[in-house]
């Protein structure tokens, strides 16, 4: 039961990584491949405020979405002043930089990661009340993805990528959105890291690199990117995957090129075979 | 005549080693209609570039109203109430007739995601407010009946006049009209040339761009005829067309 508690707190975390990429990059059109560090952001923040100086986890989550959406505006502000592309590029040194920035921060656990960070639930319903918790959560977020993109703010959404500088010549400012969708996007990231970091109670660097990103990615695309639901059927597939594979018992040495031979094989089939996803509709529907 | 809503001042503007507009003094009144003309390449859509802040000018300043315009964005330019219609067109092509003529409003809060989630009522106002204007504006021009459809589904006069009610939208006091007439004739021509003529009428600065000469003279107060990003000759429409050198680079010597 245990076991199947985590497989779903993680679809539930994956689901807000997902939806919230897909807000950047299916809906915003922004190409960013930072996402995982903002999860780590505020994972870290809220864990230390928490660990450190006894902020109420609540809180500590809270303020961990919010810093990660700030740090985000530093990433977001000067490259988009430049160029779309100049995105891409600023955030793998955005992510690959704060990785070793943590590696070296002694109080944040260098290294070897975090430890004994403080659990959101006690008692022996925590793993039912955190994944009622997540799920929620997700579902919240997924909403919220929706809102934002449909209706009023997905109509300026919509007609800023159609055309960004007619957009502008009729008085609406592109940078403002993009940099609001941003870091909407980014501080969601940082919820679905904070909960990550109060329920599985450890962290490390490791676990934010290139591959992070090259997973969430492959939700994205393989679910249906620019689509409300695709997020959650790449969460839910991408998770449910590897976990799948875990029963075949091969030995670990083989288990992670498997897995990344999977996500990798995964986006280009997709992309050839099925490039809206598969929530998405069809070419020429 | 009132004061200038346009004033452009000594505006220089080269794309590497191709001057596309030097020393350019112009000044669009309130409620006049002025013409621009000039061969393909003159300079004429550039300068609705410089002044719309699609292009920054090398050197020289344009002026709405008495406030420089030089490091103000696209966005704020639009926002002072600078609108403008594009020669081909540009319009949205995801969105609706109606969601296209919802993007022109220069002061609309949908996009402003605080009043959104704190002024939900005063947002939904506005909101209703602005749909109702496109509904007159859609009403004015004969294209009710298109609201929902998408541009591509229109024929493209209907298209052309879907471009001039979106810059209608602005409410500002100047227009820009890029080629208006290009590819237009009949019902659609005649819309076009009233909607032009009210909007002059209600107060605002219109400038055109255009080839068509009879709509230049039905319209127009003054001209202003460019050649090779300079302004060759400007004075009222009968003065230049009866001109030779207008005549010579223009016409190419058959007037």
């Amino acid at each position: 039961m245990e076991y199947i508690y985590s497989v779903l707190i993680l679809i539930g975390i994956y689901t807000i990584m997902a939806a919230s990429f897909n807000l950047i990059i299916g809906y915003g059109g922004l190409i960013s491949i930072a996402h995982p560090i903002f999860f780590a952001l505020a994972a870290y923040a809220s864990a230390l405020l928490n660990l450190r100086l006894g902020v109420p986890i609540p809180l500590a989550i809270l303020i961990g979405a919010l810093f990660s959406a700030g740090m985000s505006v530093m990433l977001s502000l000067p490259s988009l002043r430049v160029s779309g592309d100049y995105l891409l590029i600023a955030s793998i040194g955005f992510q690959l930089g704060f990785i070793e920035v943590i590696k070296n921060i002694e109080f944040a656990g260098a290294a070897s990661g975090l430890t004994g960070i403080g659990s959101l639930y006690s008692g022996p319903t925590r793993s039912l009340a955190f994944t009622v918790t997540v799920l929620v959560a997700a579902a919240a977020v997924v909403w919220l993805v929706h809102w934002l993109t449909h209706g009023e703010y997905g109509r300026a959404i919509q007609a800023m990528r159609d055309d960004e500088e007619c957009f502008a010549s009729l008085g609406r400012n592109a940078m403002a959105i993009k940099i609001t969708i941003f870091a909407v996007g980014s501080g969601l990231a940082g919820l679905a890291g904070a909960l990550y970091a109060h329920y599985f109670q450890f962290l490390s660097p490791e676990q934010f690199g290139i591959v992070q990103s090259a997973l969430i990615l492959t939700m994205v695309v393989v679910g249906g990117m620019g689509t409300t639901l695709g997020p959650i059927v790449g969460a839910l597939l991408l998770t449910a995957l590897p976990q799948a594979i875990t029963f075949l018992n091969m030995p670990p040495s083989v288990m992670a090129p498997v897995q990344g031979m999977l996500y990798t094989g995964l986006v280009l089939v997709f992309l050839f075979v099925r490039p809206a996803g598969l929530v998405g509709k069809k070419a020429g529907q | 005549m009132s004061a200038a809503a346009i004033r452009v001042v000594d505006v220089r503007k080269h794309f590497g080693g191709i001057v596309v507009a030097e020393n350019i003094n112009l000044e669009i009144s309130a409620g006049e209609i002025l013409g621009l003309i000039g061969p393909n390449g003159a300079g004429k859509t550039t300068l609705f570039n410089l002044i719309s802040g699609i292009h920054a000018p090398d050197g020289g300043e344009i002026f709405f109203r008495d406030q420089a315009l030089s490091r103000l964005s696209v966005y704020r330019r639009a926002r002072l109430g600078i609108a403008r219609t594009w020669q081909n067109i540009r319009l949205f092509p995801t969105l609706s007739v109606l969601d296209n003529l919802l993007m022109g409003p220069r002061h609309y809060p949908g996009e402003a995601l605080f009043a959104a989630l704190f002024q939900p009522g005063a947002r939904r106002a506005a909101a209703h407010a602005a749909q109702a204007r496109a509904e007159a504006v859609l009403a004015r021009i004969g294209l009710e009946g298109a609201r929902d459809k998408t541009p591509g589904e229109l024929p493209f006069g209907q298209q052309k006049l879907v471009g001039l009610a979106r810059t209608l939208m602005n409410d500002g006091e100047v227009l820009l009209l890029d080629e208006p007439m290009a590819g237009v004739e009949g019902q659609v021509y005649e819309t076009i040339k009233q909607v032009v003529r009210d909007e002059a009428a209600a107060g605002r600065a219109v400038c055109v761009v255009e080839h068509n000469v009879s709509f230049i003279r039905d319209l127009c107060t003054r001209a202003v005829f460019m050649f090779n990003g300079r302004i060759e000759q400007s004075g009222t429409v009968e003065e230049l067309l009866a001109s030779d050198k207008l005549a010579e680079l223009y016409f190419g010597g058959k007037k």
